[in-house]
């Protein structure tokens, strides 16, 4: 743990006991500003956006909550916005797991998560592994063995090499001994395309973007990342029960504030997201969305991303990319 | 549903008065858009959709989609006008479009951006009613490959935009080059040219780029001009104000030209509408008669980007419409906005929501006739921007600029780029540099680049996937051919002197 988290650790403890037992309860005064990493029609965005209109539907929030998108340097722009909002209590973020590895390969990608005040994880982004609907292997076990029978020949489009769906090759290609290429797409949407064109035989996809296409026939799932069965996906065994017990790299999504962010602050934005949990307009979002509900509180976030990133630390490793920290 | 009964359903939503009235609202919110340069079709999206959730999907996406297409449109206008592009579609389109205006054709050449506009996005909307299916076939048969020999292609025709001198056009592509290479890596999440700079690691934008050489640049070389700085002349009475026939009849083949080619391109979920108006401006290049008079202000070079990048939705709404696949930032976020309204987008969605497929493809149809419509009678009254004495048009440009840059990302930073880029633009303009190769690498490199080392990847290092498929094959060959096409005049020449 480094100095900077320590003595804001402390001073928070500090602020915490200095505090009267009776503590005025705070409230916003001006709008927030809800700051996410992608663009328009990214993936934060939509979250952001969908939290605020589910906020705004149940009447949560006595201001207005405002989105803004920070883009730039998988979440390193909007995170380091965020760290120099220190003690700004307007400002909140939204965070996901590349905010937790870019730090661990970027030079300049200079803010760790953990600096920052960890608010609410809200959700997990489970994933399905597929195929194109006429590839000639059937099964998770039919893919792997194909895959170990040819080295190198098999190809998986995806996005980063620091995404959910790269670090998923990487545990089976340690736990299968099989080596296929992955090729990295910008978008979902190339993704898809190289899947579908046959230009691939693989990929890793949220069930949102894939649920149409398996229902038209159009792709095939051989298993889905999740640590148990997707209710709209049960007929798909997961990973482990297709027989290969690989760790889940996850894709958590959640709140976060800028650091040292003052305990009556943090109060209130953690009622407000575990109300905004309950709100019908959230409800749906997840399930529109084939998203899983994981709300935890701050401290419980704070663990979850410190045990992401030695797991994360873990699997780049092994995927050879170089980490900086 | 077979597809006259499909359309006949479709225009039965679209010409609700609700929706006629939706429909207009997005062409009329798209053209704003795209007239303020930086504010994209894709953020307003994203702002507007909250009003859209109580609206019927039908009419959701019909208003949505208007400001899709309607930004298209509007981005011309200043382009045209100011040198300012107001969509990054729209950037090739200041170099003709541009000196048109100082020609005092400014009114001909908004007309050719809104005809061109028009014909090609009905081409584009046709094309996509009546063969969507077949046409998602062929975007998925394209892979990296084909992406790499199409970007090759686009470059090539650098050696057309380079002007007087073809060594000075390419160091103007390098310098292109080398700017969108700024930013991290995609293959290994390294950064490359960032300096250290968090802000660099997302890269350069393009539209920060372009505002800069084009917009800024012109304000910097008219303050230096030292002679006393001339007004653009304003177009006086109404024929001049609309393009005469002999600018129409110009530009038969590029609106040709920009219909298809516009739609090709756009089908691809890899390249997009900037791409294809930059590579449909150079093929009108490399098959005119006149090539050396491009960039003086043909209204041919107006036409055919403006045509592109308008055909270019009726080909991005297939992938979305067939496949649930969404081929660039801003389909994405209709995407995300037909799943936010229950709508499940897919290869099943012509079938199960009729009323959202047919509904939009019809008022396609209704919005480019809203467009057109709106925007021929705005000529004059935009036209009207260029009696303003330049010492106050300068400042405004200038601050329009720099709300530009700050509104793409919100940061100051990207401010001091579009300085940067400035005052570059206006010491290549000294130099004598072109500064179109520049912008073209940019906007090419990028895509290029990851599509020559995806294509390795799936071959394995072996060279030979770029040539042994036909489609790849067959534009490389054309990439070559146009690489050849300036040394044409000279071999006449040699032949003339030697018999």
């Amino acid at each position: 743990m480094n100095r900077r988290i320590l003595l804001t650790t402390a001073l928070a403890m500090g602020a915490a006991l200095l505090a009267p037992a009776a503590q005025a309860e705070w409230k916003p005064t001006r709008p927030i500003e809800l700051v996410v990493h992608s663009g328009p029609g990214g993936g934060n965005d939509v979250m952001g956006r969908a939290l605020v209109a589910a906020i705004d539907e149940a009447k949560l929030s006595p201001v207005r909550i405002q989105v803004s998108n920070k883009v730039g340097g998988g979440g390193a722009t909007a995170a380091s916005y965020l760290a120099d909002k220190k003690g700004d209590p307007h400002v909140i973020g939204i965070f996901t797991s590349v905010w937790i590895t870019n730090p661990l390969v970027q030079q300049e990608a200079n803010v760790s998560i953990r600096e920052l005040t960890p608010i609410s994880l809200m959700v997990l982004e489970p994933a399905l592994m597929v195929v194109r609907a006429d590839s000639p292997y059937k099964t998770m076990t039919e893919l792997m063995d194909a895959a170990k029978a040819n080295p190198g020949k098999m190809k998986q489009s995806g996005g980063s090499p620091l995404a959910r769906d790269a670090l998923v090759r990487t545990v089976l290609q340690a736990k299968t001994g099989g080596r296929w290429a992955f090729i990295s797409f910008p978008s979902g949407g190339e993704r898809i395309s190289a899947l579908l064109g046959g230009h691939v035989d693989m990929m890793v996809i949220e069930p949102q973007e894939a649920g149409e296409l398996i229902r038209s026939g159009k792709i095939r799932a051989l298993a889905q990342v999740t640590e148990s069965r997707l209710p709209d996906f049960k007929d798909i065994p997961t990973l482990k029960e297709a027989g290969f017990d690989v760790p889940n790299p996850p894709q958590p999504r959640g709140v976060i504030g800028p650091p040292g962010m003052a305990p009556d602050v943090l109060a209130y934005y953690v009622d407000l997201i575990q109300r905004a949990n309950k709100s019908p307009g959230w409800q749906k979002f997840l399930r529109d969305g084939i998203l899983e509900e994981k709300l935890l509180g701050p401290k419980e976030t704070l663990e979850f991303l410190t045990q992401t990133e030695t797991q994360m630390r873990g699997i780049l490793t092994e995927s050879g990319v170089k980490l900086v920290r | 549903m077979d597809i006259f009964a499909g359309l006949a359903h479709g225009f039965s939503v679209a010409l609700m008065p609700s929706n006629l009235l939706w429909c207009l609202v997005g062409c009329f919110l798209g053209t704003i858009v795209g007239i303020l340069p930086g504010l994209g079709p894709a953020a307003t999206i994203a702002m507007l959709l909250p009003m859209t959730y109580s609206m019927s999907p039908a009419s959701g996406i019909i208003m949505l989609t208007g400001i899709y297409y309607g930004a298209k449109y509007g981005g011309s206008t200043t382009s045209i006008l100011l040198n300012m592009p107001g969509e990054s579609s729209s950037v090739v389109t200041c170099i003709d479009g541009y000196q048109m205006a100082r020609k005092g054709r400014a009114g001909a050449a908004l007309g050719i951006a809104a005809i061109a506009s028009f014909i090609a996005g009905s081409f584009g909307i046709i094309a996509l009613s009546l063969m969507a299916p077949p046409i998602a076939a062929f975007a998925l048969s394209f892979s990296s490959p084909e992406y790499f020999a199409l970007m090759a292609l686009g470059l090539a025709l650098v050696v057309l935009l380079a002007g007087d001198s073809l060594v000075k056009g390419l160091i103007a592509l390098l310098v292109g080059l080398w700017l969108t290479s700024i930013g991290t890596d995609l293959f290994t999440s390294q950064s490359r040219f960032t300096f250290g700079q968090t802000s660099l690691l997302s890269g350069l934008d393009f539209m920060v780029v372009a505002i800069g050489v084009f917009a800024i640049t012109e304000v910097l070389s008219s303050i230096s001009d030292q002679e006393e700085t001339q007004v653009l002349p304003v177009p006086k009475g109404l024929r001049n104000l609309l393009p005469n026939w002999e600018e129409l009849k110009a530009c038969r083949f590029a609106f040709a030209n920009g219909s298809i080619v516009g739609f090709i391109i756009g089908v691809l979920p890899g390249a997009g509408a900037s791409i294809a108006s930059f590579i449909s401006y150079g093929i009108e290049r490399a098959f005119s008669r006149h090539p050396e008079k491009f960039g003086t202000g043909l209204p041919e070079g107006v036409a055919a980007p403006e045509g592109a990048n308008n055909a270019d939705t009726g080909g991005a709404l297939i992938p979305l419409l067939t496949l649930g696949i969404p081929g660039g930032g801003t389909t994405a976020i209709l995407l995300s906005a037909l799943v936010l309204w229950g709508v499940k987008p897919g290869p099943l969605m012509m079938t199960e929501s009729p009323d959202v497929f047919w509904g939009l493809v019809a008022s396609l149809y209704i919005g480019n006739v809203m467009l057109l419509i709106l925007n021929l009678p705005m000529v004059p009254l935009f036209a009207q921007i260029l009696r303003i004495p330049v010492y106050i048009l300068h400042p405004i440009i200038f601050g329009v600029s720099v709300i530009g840059a700050y509104s793409v990302a919100g940061r100051v930073f990207d401010v001091l780029m579009l300085a940067g880029f400035g005052a570059l633009g206006f010491a290549m303009a000294r130099l004598k540099f072109p500064v179109a190769p520049l912008v073209l690498g940019f906007v090419l490199g990028d895509a290029m680049e990851r599509a020559l080392r995806q294509s390795l990847m799936m071959s394995q290092g072996d060279l030979s996937i770029l040539i042994s498929r036909p489609i790849s094959a067959g534009m490389l060959i054309f990439a070559v051919g146009v690489l050849f096409l300036p040394l044409l005049p000279r071999f006449r020449r040699l032949k003339e002197a030697a018999g």
